[in-house]
C-alpha cells in the first residue's frame, strides 16, 4: 500500500488524513506549528457560525480522528523542504529541528490553508495607530474563555469593556488597492456571529455595522442575519468604513450611510474590522517546492475548477480546502473527504 | 377601467379611492438610460467610471460636506449611471464643479475608481451641456486665461484684464477714472506692458492643442 503525503495539519488536512487512514492508505501528515487544527486552534475561535455551536466540537473530533489512528504519522514543527519524483513515485525530504529524513509518497495533498490578511496597509482605519482598532480573528480569542482575556471583549488600550462598538467589513476584500478584489466568503457570517456574542454577553451594548452588502449564502447565514436585527437590534448600515480618527481620545468613525446620501461620523469605543483570507506563506512556500499553478492572488489554482476542482496543474499532486481561496469550516471538511477519494481512485489505477 | 375610475358617492361621500389624486407622486417618471453613462466614459478622466460599486469610501471620507451640503461624489456617479439627468441638474449642478481635488476619494477607492477625475469629468459633462448658464467671475477668468493660454502661449495682462471685462459685461467699469489710474500706475511702474511679445511659431502648437482638446 502507497503513503501519501498531506501537508498542512488544518481543518482540511486532518479530515483528509483520516479519510486517508480510514481506507487503509498510510499517512503522513506535516504541519508547520506545533498543534494542529490551522487557524481555528490558532486564533482560539470559540463559537462557530451560524449554529454559534462551540468550535471544539467539531475541532477535537477531527483532531483526536487522527492522533488515534496508527496509520497516520504526524510530524508537527516540520516543513517539506525538497520533493522530487513524478506520479505516482515522489520523494519528499521532511525537515524539522530534530533533522531530515526522506520518504517515498504515491501521491501528495496541498492543506495549508490561508493567512488573516493584515490591515495595517489600511493606514485610513489605524490599525496598528490606535490600540482599540482590532481585527476578527483578535476579537475571536477574547472571545474564548481560554484566550488572553478569559473570554471578556476588553479594549486593548485600557482593559475596559467597550460600549458602543462598529464593525467595518470587506477590510482588504473587494479590494483592489490592496491587490485582493476576491469576496473573503467568511467575513459577513463571522460579524454576523460576533455581534450576537457580544449582544449576548453585554446586553448593554450597542454594535453598528458597516457594509456594502451582507453575503449571507450559507446554511443558515440568512435567518443568522435576519435574528441579528429582531433579537439583537444590531444596526447594519449600507457604506464601507471611510476612515477612523482620534477626537479627544476617543475613536470617531467616518462612513456614508448611502441609503440617505450623507456622510455620517459617530464615536465608538472600540472598531472591529472584518479582515479577510489571504494565501499564506505556508501555502506559496509548498507552490514553489512542488512546482504548482497559483492563481493571481497566491492561492492554488486547480487543474479545472469544475471537471477536477482538487487536482493540482501536476499529476499526483492534489489540493484542498482554504488554500484555494477563502473557504468556510462545513466546505473544508467537504473537501478533505474529497480530495481523499480523489488520491484513492488516483492510487488504485 | 371605466368601473375603477367612476366615482361611487353614498349619501354624500365619496368611497372609492379617489383621495390619493390628492397626494404628489414618490414614483420617478424619469425616462431611464445609459447614454450618458456612455458619454461621461469618453470624457477625458471619464473612463473609470464604470468601476464604480457605490460604496460609499468616496463619500464618507470626502473633504467637502463639512462645508457643502450634499456635496456627494457616489451619488453623482449614481445619477449620471442610471440617467438621471434631471436630479443631476436640477439639485446637482451647482455640486459637481465643487470638487477641490484632495484626491482623498481616489487614494482610498477600494475599486480602482480615479474618482476626482470622474467628478470633474461629469461637470465637464453637464458643461457641455450648457446647464451652468451665467458664468460667476471665477469661472469666466477660467475660460478667458485658457482660451488666451492656447490661443498664444502666454498671458498678457492688458488683454486678459480687458476680455474679462468685456466677458463679463463690464467694460464701463474698466474705463472708470480709478480703473484707468492704476493701469497707468502699473504701466509706468513696469508691472504691466502694452505689447506682450508674441511666441515664434505658436499657430501649430496652438492647432495641435485645439484639435486635442476637441
Ligand atoms: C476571523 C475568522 C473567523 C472564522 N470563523 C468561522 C466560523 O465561525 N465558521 C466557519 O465555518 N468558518 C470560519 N472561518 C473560516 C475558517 O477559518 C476556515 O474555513 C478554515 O480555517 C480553513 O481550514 P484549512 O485547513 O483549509 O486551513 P487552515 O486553517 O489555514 O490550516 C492550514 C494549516 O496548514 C499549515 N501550513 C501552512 N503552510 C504549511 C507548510 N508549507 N507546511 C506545513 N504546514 C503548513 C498551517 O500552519 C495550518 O495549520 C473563519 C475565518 C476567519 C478569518
Ligand atoms: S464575505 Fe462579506 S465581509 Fe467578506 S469580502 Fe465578502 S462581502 Fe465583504
Ligand atoms: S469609493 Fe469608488 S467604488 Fe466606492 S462609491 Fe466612491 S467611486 Fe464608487
Ligand atoms: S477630490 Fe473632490 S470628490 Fe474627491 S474627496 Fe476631494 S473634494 Fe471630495
Amino acid at each position: 500500500m502507497k503513503t501519501v503525503l498531506v501537508i498542512g495539519g488544518g481543518v482540511t488536512g486532518l479530515k483528509a488524513s483520516s479519510e486517508l487512514a480510514e481506507m487503509g492508505y498510510n499517512v503522513t501528515l506535516v504541519e508547520k506549528e506545533d498543534y494542529l487544527g490551522g487557524q481555528v486552534a490558532k486564533h482560539k475561535y470559540y463559537k462557530l457560525a451560524p449554529d454559534l455551536r462551540l468550535a471544539g466540537e467539531v475541532i477535537d473530533p477531527v483532531i483526536k480522528a487522527v492522533e488515534n489512528n496508527s496509520n497516520i504519522k504526524v510530524y508537527k514543527h516540520s516543513h517539506v523542504a525538497a520533493v522530487s519524483g513524478n506520479a505516482p513515485e515522489f520523494k519528499a525530504k521532511i525537515k524539522n529541528s530534530k533533522g531530515e529524513s526522506e520518504e517515498n509518497f504515491g501521491a501528495i495533498v496541498v492543506a495549508t490553508g490561508f493567512e488573516h490578511f493584515d490591515p495595517t496597509v489600511k493606514q485610513e482605519y489605524g490599525y496598528g495607530r490606535f490600540k482599540d482598532v482590532v481585527t476578527n480573528a483578535e476579537v475571536e480569542e477574547m472571545l474564548n474563555p481560554g484566550g488572553p482575556t478569559n473570554g471578556e471583549l476588553k479594549r486593548p488600550s485600557d482593559g475596559e469593556t467597550p460600549k458602543k462598538i462598529a464593525i467595518f467589513q470587506c477590510v482588504g476584500s473587494r479590494d483592489r488597492q490592496v491587490g485582493n478584489p476576491y469576496c473573503c466568503r467568511v467575513g459577513c457570517v463571522v460579524s454576523t456571529k460576533q455581534a450576537i456574542e457580544i449582544k449576548e454577553k453585554y446586553p448593554d451594548s450597542e454594535v453598528y455595522v458597516y457594509y456594502m452588502d451582507m453575503r449571507m449564502f450559507g446554511r443558515g447565514w440568512e435567518e443568522l442575519y435576519g435574528k441579528a436585527m429582531e433579537e439583537y437590534e444590531i444596526i447594519f448600515t449600507r457604506g464601507r468604513g471611510a476612515e477612523v480618527t482620534l477626537k479627544n481620545q476617543q475613536l470617531s468613525l467616518r462612513a456614508e450611510e448611502t441609503i440617505m446620501d450623507r456622510p455620517i461620523q459617530h464615536s465608538v469605543d472600540m472598531i472591529i474590522l472584518a479582515a479577510g483570507m489571504a494565501a499564506g506563506e505556508g501555502t506559496i512556500e509548498a507552490a514553489n517546492v512542488l512546482g504548482i499553478k497559483q492563481n493571481d492572488y497566491g492561492f492554488l489554482e486547480p487543474k479545472d475548477d469544475f471537471v477536477s476542482p482538487n487536482e493540482s496543474s501536476k499529476p499526483g499532486i492534489f489540493i484542498a480546502g482554504a488554500d484555494k481561496g477563502p473557504m468556510d469550516i462545513e466546505n473544508c471538511i467537504v473537501e478533505g473527504a474529497a480530495v481523499a477519494a480523489k488520491v484513492a481512485s488516483s492510487l488504485k489505477n | 377601467m371605466a368601473e375603477n375610475t367612476d366615482k361611487m358617492v353614498i349619501d354624500g361621500v365619496e368611497l372609492t379611492g379617489i383621495w390619493k389624486e390628492f397626494l404628489p407622486s414618490r414614483i420617478l417618471y424619469e425616462d431611464v438610460t445609459t447614454e450618458f453613462l456612455d458619454e461621461v466614459k469618453k470624457l477625458p478622466g471619464g473612463s473609470t467610471i464604470v468601476r464604480c460599486y457605490q460604496c460609499g469610501t468616496c463619500s464618507g471620507g470626502c473633504t467637502l460636506p463639512d462645508f457643502v451640503d450634499k456635496f456627494n461624489p457616489r451619488r453623482f456617479i449614481d445619477l449620471v449611471r442610471r440617467g438621471h439627468y434631471d436630479i443631476l441638474v436640477n439639485e446637482n449642478k451647482d455640486l459637481v464643479w465643487k470638487c477641490v481635488s484632495c484626491q482623498r476619494c481616489t487614494h482610498r477607492c477600494p475599486r480602482g475608481v480615479n474618482t476626482q477625475e470622474v467628478v470633474r469629468a461629469i461637470a465637464k459633462f453637464l458643461e457641455d451641456r450648457k446647464v451652468f448658464g451665467k458664468l460667476t467671475n471665477d469661472e469666466a477668468f477660467d475660460e478667458i486665461f485658457m482660451e488666451e493660454v492656447i490661443e498664444d502661449g502666454r498671458i498678457d495682462e492688458v488683454k486678459i484684464v480687458k476680455d474679462f471685462y468685456s466677458k463679463t459685461g463690464r467694460l464701463k467699469e474698466m474705463m472708470s477714472s480709478d480703473q484707468i489710474a492704476l493701469g497707468f500706475k502699473m504701466l509706468t511702474s513696469g508691472r504691466i506692458k502694452l505689447f506682450g511679445g508674441k511666441i515664434k511659431d505658436w499657430k501649430k502648437v496652438s492647432q495641435r492643442l485645439k484639435e486635442e482638446l476637441q
